[in-house]
């Protein structure tokens, strides 16, 4: 278990340790794991050449919104499934479903266009908008709406609550723990995102922060081509993932229940 | 009026009455499909009229019918990433699962620490892609990577792992078990919670050594969540993209490249929106056919169960 633990951690340390490493030292042999002389140098030279704020507002943004709507519009739509009768509802519900197993990528290239057409390209909304046809949370969502018994509901109604009255003030507290999951794995899958930001973004300054550390070494959108400056990558890995750990480790709880529910789906 | 209005507002009617013009319920619906439709729903529909075309952005696009199908299976770069990406899945994805059961197993036991081995095994997840590839290039790198020092003390010779033909993929493997693996070790814990432990008690009183009570007991319980696990791991690293793009560009001399690299690759580089276009959906034919022949073999399974 402690192996376990060493080789989990291990990448993460040598990369914090080695964006204090100053120029020099970086690339010394044998490698130290205790900078001799820590320096933020890396960090502002990233920082100084490289929009990093620019792309993590976007990611942050993007995320942001595209989590609020999505439990916003999902849990509506969860609602209207689960519990109401109406015409088309299982015809409907399927035919969501079925988009579980249809991969993004074949969305990517009619996307590309359709964002295009209107211009919408390389901004703020061509990165939050896709995101919310996602359907994982609303099949989260459905399944436990499904599993409130119909009681809650019809008591409301003989209280002459609406609709709305009841989504509102009954279901969205209910759900808190599902709605949680689906906050996280909804942030979680915009935050990472990579082939469509990749796609649909090309000016620098409306970068997504995973494009944008992918500039460091290229691919093929390569930098410099010459010897790659590790101390200041991982200064920018660092500075990537600080945050990420940190909510992790406030919200741990919440990842996991995130990630059970998704192993539910399956 | 308040009869009707009442009738309106709420969308389920008690004692069964059906009417048939409530719009409540569309309302709710309407805010999400308009978005799955326009996102999701759509897309994947045109993306298949798309891969029936020749079209370079530009011009106009050009009606060909299965042209592009045909052409992909002639096209040797398209079978190179199919089988690239085939044996980077025979790579990670038995490590992936029966590490990610081992380790889960290993956390379920009360043992000391155990909390913090799963907080940091999983860690990683949280890290974004192209980061998780950054990083393992530095540990990778021929000359100065730590990866390399370390294998130095066993008397191996410095590995030019992300520029050997042979040990690329085997990098990006290695990187892309280092990441994913807790994710894993979550879904096989949580199966692990949920055996009764009457059940191995039993059968440890029995008689049975620590193996059977695994094969026995644990082991067949775990089953719909092993499913799952391996259903969802084969889809994830069938998709693999962002790591291997960051970590090889998809060399070298393509040895590291991946369907999801070749269609953007053809899609947004060469701008043959309809061939990138066909790859894409040979993608979802081939998830698919995972999901359905996994689920076969679950059918099959669960009759001798």
């Amino acid at each position: 278990m402690i192996v376990c633990t060493i080789v989990a951690f291990a990448p993460i340390l040598w990369m914090t340790v080695s964006a204090f490493k100053p120029e020099g030292e970086i690339l010394s042999y044998p490698p130290q794991w205790v900078p001799l002389e820590p320096t933020w140098a890396n960090f502002a030279y990233v920082l100084k050449n490289f929009n990093f704020l620019r792309w993590t507002f976007n990611s942050v943004v993007a995320a942001v919104v595209a989590t609020i709507i999505v439990i916003f519009i999902d849990s509506m739509a969860a609602f209207a499934f689960a519990k109401m009768k109406f015409k088309g509802n299982a015809v409907l519900y399927a035919v969501v479903l079925s988009m579980l197993m249809v991969p993004i990528q074949v969305t990517i290239v009619p996307l590309y266009l359709m964002f295009s057409s209107v211009k919408l390209l390389n901004t703020i909304p061509a990165l939050i908008l896709p995101t919310a046809g996602n359907v994982t949370g609303v099949f989260i969502l459905t399944s436990f709406f499904k599993s409130v018994p119909r009681d809650l509901m019809d008591a409301a109604i003989v209280d002459g609550a609406g609709s709305f009255r009841i989504w509102w003030s009954i279901m969205l507290p209910l759900a808190r723990p599902s709605i949680s999951a689906v906050a996280i794995i909804t942030f979680m899958s915009n935050w990472t995102n990579f082939l469509w930001p990749l796609v649909s973004v090309s000016s620098d300054a409306s970068r997504t922060l995973p494009v944008g550390v992918a500039q460091f070494f290229g691919g093929q959108s390569g930098v410099s081509g010459s010897a790659p400056q590790y101390g200041p990558a991982m200064a920018a890995a660092l500075m990537a993932t600080i945050p990420a750990i940190a909510i992790f480790l406030f919200l741990q709880r919440y990842f996991v229940k995130g990630i059970m529910m998704t192993g539910i789906k399956g | 009026m308040t009869q009707i209005i009442i009738h309106l507002k709420v969308g389920e009617v008690m004692n069964g009455k059906k009417q048939h013009y409530r719009i409540i319920p569309y309302i709710f619906l309407i805010p999400y499909f308009f978005a799955f439709i326009t996102f999701r729903f759509g897309p994947s529909i045109a993306g298949f009229f798309v891969s029936l075309t020749r079209w370079n952005i530009v011009g106009q696009a050009k009606f060909v019918g299965f042209q592009n199908f045909i052409d992909l299976f002639e096209d040797p770069n398209f079978i190179k990433s199919l089988t690239n990406t085939l044996y980077f899945m025979l790579l990670t994805v038995p490590a992936l699962v029966i590490g990610g059961l081992l380790i889960a197993m290993l956390v379920d036991q009360k043992l000391r620490g155990r909390y913090v081995t799963r907080t940091f095994v999983f860690m990683p997840y949280v890290i974004m892609s192209t980061v998780v590839g950054v990083i393992w290039m530095w540990i990778f790198d021929t000359h100065f990577g730590i990866l390399n020092y370390y294998l130095g003390f066993f008397g191996i010779k410095p590995i030019a792992w992300l520029s050997s033909i042979n040990w690329a993929m085997p990098a990006v493997a290695i990187a892309t078990i280092w990441w994913t693996i807790g994710f894993n070790m979550i879904l096989f814990l949580a199966g692990l919670q949920d055996i009764p432990n009457e059940l191995k008690e039993a059968a440890r009183i029995d008689g049975a050594s620590s193996w059977q009570v695994f094969w026995n007991v644990t082991f067949p319980l775990l089953s719909p969540t092993t499913i799952v696990v391996v259903m969802l791991t084969l889809i994830n690293t069938f998709q693999v993209f962002a790591q291997v793009y960051v970590m090889t560009g998809g060399g070298p001399a393509m040895a590291t490249l991946t369907v999801v690299q070749y269609m953007y690759v053809q899609s947004f580089q060469y701008y043959r929106l309809g061939y990138g276009s066909a790859i894409a959906y040979i993608v979802f034919i081939f998830l698919v056919g995972l999901i359905l022949v996994e689920r076969s073999i679950l059918k099959k399974s669960g009759d001798i169960n």
